[in-house]
């Protein structure tokens, strides 16, 4: 099959993580055909998962020299699947994943790519892509020249796809030989039953005041399950062991937009308010009246987290 | 006139900020509550180049001019709030450092200049008494030859740094009957029998920087650590402490910039009667004296750290930079309680300290009043 | 061991006008991800693992005063490429490629972005030119058999990777690998002695053209403030009545 999009998902080896999808929507909003393309070991199930939601075909590369995701060898199996359906773009939602591989796959390529895009608009056929930059400070309207060009997309700037259309094909792809100097070794993932900090409606961050580790995961935490919704962190909170860094919100972190974020201990630095910006409520609780987080808050309460959290939480518990 | 930085003086000034903001500003607050010296935060900035910047690079110093250097301690007072710390420094610059400099022989400043330089070595001085402060050169305090020795008697006061000082430099007075003409400098070392600096003098501000009174009781000081000549201590003295004038409030003009930009922020966010209360004359007003104050401070410090590096007599301009930056200060620090209201009472917006901390500079290197009697004679009353 | 650590001048991302004073001066500092990477360096030269740390920058004269920053904190050399052009990350691993050919190091450090542009590119645009293996955001690493291969931990979505690679590769780091040393004012003084080497693009024989273009930057829409909220139950209350949010 031929495609012009190549749209890379993610998976964490069980099932294809949510956000993924979502650069599905920016390619329908491209126009073109798109293929999706899956890479690992034991991929069946994912794959089937992927068949409703309008691709030209659910490419497979299923291998166990790919069961874990290095960079050498996704990179080239990416690079493969492109040239064999003729695609001119590469597309997949911003993550660590996809910025590990993408730009790799782009030099294999001999393209350009930018990084978290927002938008894309089309005019007399050629497309222009607005991105942050500064840590969301500023946004700028880019234009790419050349035939090629690789794209990752922010999960916050476009919706869930809608998984409704009639199935498409899942086609087996021959990968054949892949670098293999990276050996993966282990991998640290907590399981948690709360929400993906990244899907979550709601999502309750902590900063440094929060003092330990055990004050944290009890007010931050109790916080969250009082309200159905994830965790958190700055970068300070993590850089003194509060949170581990799977927590960080912020410009070299995680970039959220939750129905509601609950800052607690905040100040608000710019490359943290570069994460929770396009939260749709945002909820300030500081003892620091001065602190810039305010300036942004929806509603802002100022006084010290450790009598108010614990109240909060009560009253949410009751009513 | 060119009131531009050189791009080398640029860089220097701009790395004093940087290092000054991320190394210097942990514990203040519980440092001060207890009068706790930074000892850490004083060695990283004698390893960064501080206590150094005037010395010649020969004795481990950075041979900065008097401009550069008031500059980069403006830059410090405005990156750190520790105004202890910086104290603790300014002793160490003005009463030790430059007595060396200038009146040290080759060997005395080839054995203490290094140190003082790099943060092992602690300075200060021991000049006032507990009935000589204004009357600086009624010195009770005497030292007698002995042979190859000195033995010093007497007690000093106000002695900053005392506790923890490797050396100071103590004026003491080898014959009464020639009144200032005995008054004679000597370096005494920590640990020299007859020297006791232990006991602490708890203070209203600047709480992080040591203070002692210092006893001498037939304390023995070599002969080879008289500073400067017999009888040429007064002289000694009021060369450095020119300098001490001029500079000790360097950092005090970082400091009321920092107030006033926490000030203008405080002005902005606080609402009250509808809108920020930096909508109201009465608060717009004390902050725009503020903006005036910390502006003429700035001139007039440059001002005196251009000339000191470009002629010897700067008795006047030192004088009035100490008077007017630390008047200064203190009334920057009044205002900043004043339009934080209630917060700016409390420990933990840092804003009252700032007023305790300032206080002191209306009392050292010369009282306010010593000043006006200063430039008062002058300029020619 | 030649390590080559490649570093950006970007705007200071600490500053901002501060309120109440003349508009600030533009001020540039070394990318704080790329500090990082040459603190690094530092650090497994002190460990007796390399014996050559090269840095490199792209950049008119201005950025030299971040040259002699990086030198300050310990490099034995440094290069420039003279550049002035607006460059994207593709043209810039293109660059860093021909540099890396005539230096020949065993290993290229950089920090994972640059906080201006925040596109995270570079390093593996140029493992991807080179065939070389990379570890990307790394929070920590490891030289292991006698300096031909490291062990790196990732920080990911999900928590930590940890992965092995040969020499030569690429190496990106993360916020949390260390804590880069602050420049003392005796090692700018030095550093300032220390020659910084020259070249441009025609001197490594490169024509590279940017294949990106910004037409345009604006202020994201701003964010309003709120009000605020006097007690817990009034911001409950807010929250279910007014906003609807839970």
């Amino acid at each position: 099959m031929v495609a012009k999009t190549l749209i890379l998902i993610e998976h964490d080896r069980r099932e294809v993580k949510r956000p993924s999808l979502h650069a599905v929507t920016a390619a329908r909003q491209m126009g073109d055909d798109f293929a999706l393309l899956v890479l690992g070991h034991g991929m069946e199930r994912i794959a089937q998962s992927l068949v409703s939601l309008g691709a030209a075909a659910v490419l497979v590369a299923d291998d166990p020299v790919l069961a874990d995701p290095l960079a050498d060898r996704y990179a080239a199996a990416v690079a493969k699947a492109f040239q064999k359906i003729g695609a001119t773009t590469l597309l997949a939602t911003s993550s660590t994943f996809s910025k590990d591989i993408l730009p790799r796959a782009a030099a294999l390529l001999d393209a350009p790519m930018l990084t978290d895009v927002l938008k894309i608009t089309k005019s007399n056929g050629a497309s222009t892509y607005r991105r942050p930059i500064n840590a969301g400070s500023m946004l700028a309207t880019v234009e790419l020249t050349g035939e090629l060009r690789v794209l990752t997309i922010r999960a916050s700037a476009f919706e869930a796809p809608p998984s409704d259309v009639a199935a498409c094909p899942i086609e087996q792809l021959e990968i054949g030989s892949l670098p293999d100097g990276a050996r993966f070794i282990s991998r640290e993932e907590r399981t948690s039953d709360r929400p993906d900090l990244t899907e979550a409606r709601v999502v309750i961050g902590g900063g440094r005041p929060l003092k330990d580790k055990e004050t944290f995961d009890r007010l931050v935490g109790g916080l969250a399950d009082a309200l159905g919704g994830a965790i958190g962190a700055t970068r300070a909170a993590v850089d003194t062991g509060l949170a581990p860094n799977d927590y960080q919100i912020g410009q070299t972190g995680k970039v959220i937009a939750p129905d509601l974020y609950i800052a607690l201990g905040i100040s608000g630095a710019i490359q943290h308010l570069a994460g929770i910006k396009d939260s749709r409520i945002i909820v300030a609780i500081n003892k620091d009246p001065d602190a810039p987080i305010f300036h942004m808050a929806t509603y802002g309460l100022v006084g010290d987290l450790h009598q108010i959290v614990p109240q909060l939480i009560e009253l949410l518990s009751q009513g | 006139m060119d009131f531009s930085w050189s791009e080398q003086q640029r860089e220097l000034l701009d790395a004093v900020s940087r290092f000054g903001r991320e190394q210097l500003n942990y514990d203040v607050i519980e440092n001060d509550r207890n009068a706790v010296f930074n000892h850490e935060a004083w060695k990283k900035c004698g390893e960064f180049g501080i206590q150094g910047l005037l010395v010649p690079p020969e004795y481990g110093g950075l041979g900065q001019d008097p401009l550069t250097t008031v500059a980069a301690l403006e830059r410090l007072g405005y990156a750190c709030k520790d105004n202890g710390l910086l104290f603790s420094i300014n002793a160490h610059m003005w009463t030790a450092v430059i007595p060396l400099v200038f009146n040290g022989t080759e060997t005395q400043k080839r054995k203490y200049l290094p140190g003082l330089c790099n943060g092992s070595l602690i300075g200060g001085n021991a000049m006032s008494e507990p009935n000589s402060g204004s009357d600086a050169f009624a010195l009770a305090t005497t030292a007698t030859r002995q042979g190859d020795k000195y033995l010093l008697n007497g007690s000093k006061i106000f002695c900053t740094n005392g506790p923890i000082a490797d050396l100071l430099v103590v004026f003491a007075n080898v014959d009464k009957s020639r009144g200032q003409d005995g008054i004679t400098a000597f370096v005494v070392e920590k640990g020299t029998p007859g020297f006791d600096p232990s006991h602490k003098i708890e203070k209203m501000g600047v709480r992080t920087s040591p203070m002692a009174e210092v006893f001498f009781e037939n304390c023995e000081v070599p002969a080879e650590n008289l500073l400067g000549k017999e009888g040429g201590g007064a002289f000694l003295f009021t060369r450095s402490m020119t300098w001490e004038r001029g500079c000790i409030l360097a950092s005090a003009v970082g400091s009321m910039q920092r107030l006033l930009e926490k000030c203008i922020r405080y002005a902005n966010e606080r609402k009250q009667g509808g809108h920020s209360i930096g909508k109201y004359q009465l608060v717009a007003t004390k902050l725009v004296d503020m903006k005036l104050r910390v502006e003429s401070a700035r001139h007039m410090l440059y001002h005196y750290g251009w000339l000191a590096g470009h002629r010897k007599a700067v008795y006047l301009e030192a004088a009035m930079t100490k008077l007017y930056l630390a008047d200064a200060w203190v009334k920057c620090a009044e205002d900043a309680i004043q339009i934080h209201g209630g917060y700016g009472y409390m420990t933990e917006y840092e804003v009252e300290r700032e007023l305790r901390d300032a206080i002191g500079a209306k009392l050292y290197s010369g009282t306010s009043e010593i000043q006006r009697n200063i430039i008062a004679s002058l300029i020619g009353l | 061991m030649k390590i080559l650590v490649t570093f950006k001048s970007v705007p200071d991302p600490y500053e901002s006008a501060a309120p109440g004073g003349s508009p600030a001066t533009a001020k540039s500092v070394i990318n704080p991800f790329d500090e990082i990477a040459i603190e690094e360096a530092l650090r497994i030269r002190e460990r007796g693992e390399a014996t050559e740390i090269v840095g490199l920058t792209i950049g008119p004269a201005a950025v030299e005063e971040q040259v002699r920053a990086a030198i300050a904190m310990g490099l034995d050399r440094a290069i420039r490429i003279d550049d002035s052009r607006a460059l994207d990350p593709y043209a810039i691993a293109r660059i860093l490629r021909a540099v890396v050919a005539k230096e020949a190091p065993e290993v290229v450090l950089m920090g994972k972005q640059a906080v201006d542009d925040d596109s995270n590119q570079v390093g593996q645009m140029l493992a991807g030119l080179l065939g070389w293996p990379q570890a990307t955001f790394i929070s920590k690493i490891e030289f292991l058999q006698n300096q031909t291969r490291a062990r790196c931990t990732r920080e990911t979505d999900a928590g930590l990777e940890i992965i092995e690679i040969p020499f030569p590769a690429i190496v990106t780091t993360d916020l949390r690998l260390n804590e880069p040393r602050y420049v003392s004012l005796p090692g700018l003084m030095k550093a300032r002695k220390k020659p910084i080497e020259v070249q441009s693009c025609d001197d490594l024989g490169l024509k590279v053209e940017p294949r990106t273009k910004v037409v345009a930057t604006e202020r994201p829409p701003k964010r309003s403030a709120g009000v605020r909220v006097e007690t817990v139950e009034e911001l409950v209350a807010k929250l279910k009545e007014e906003a609807r949010v839970i």
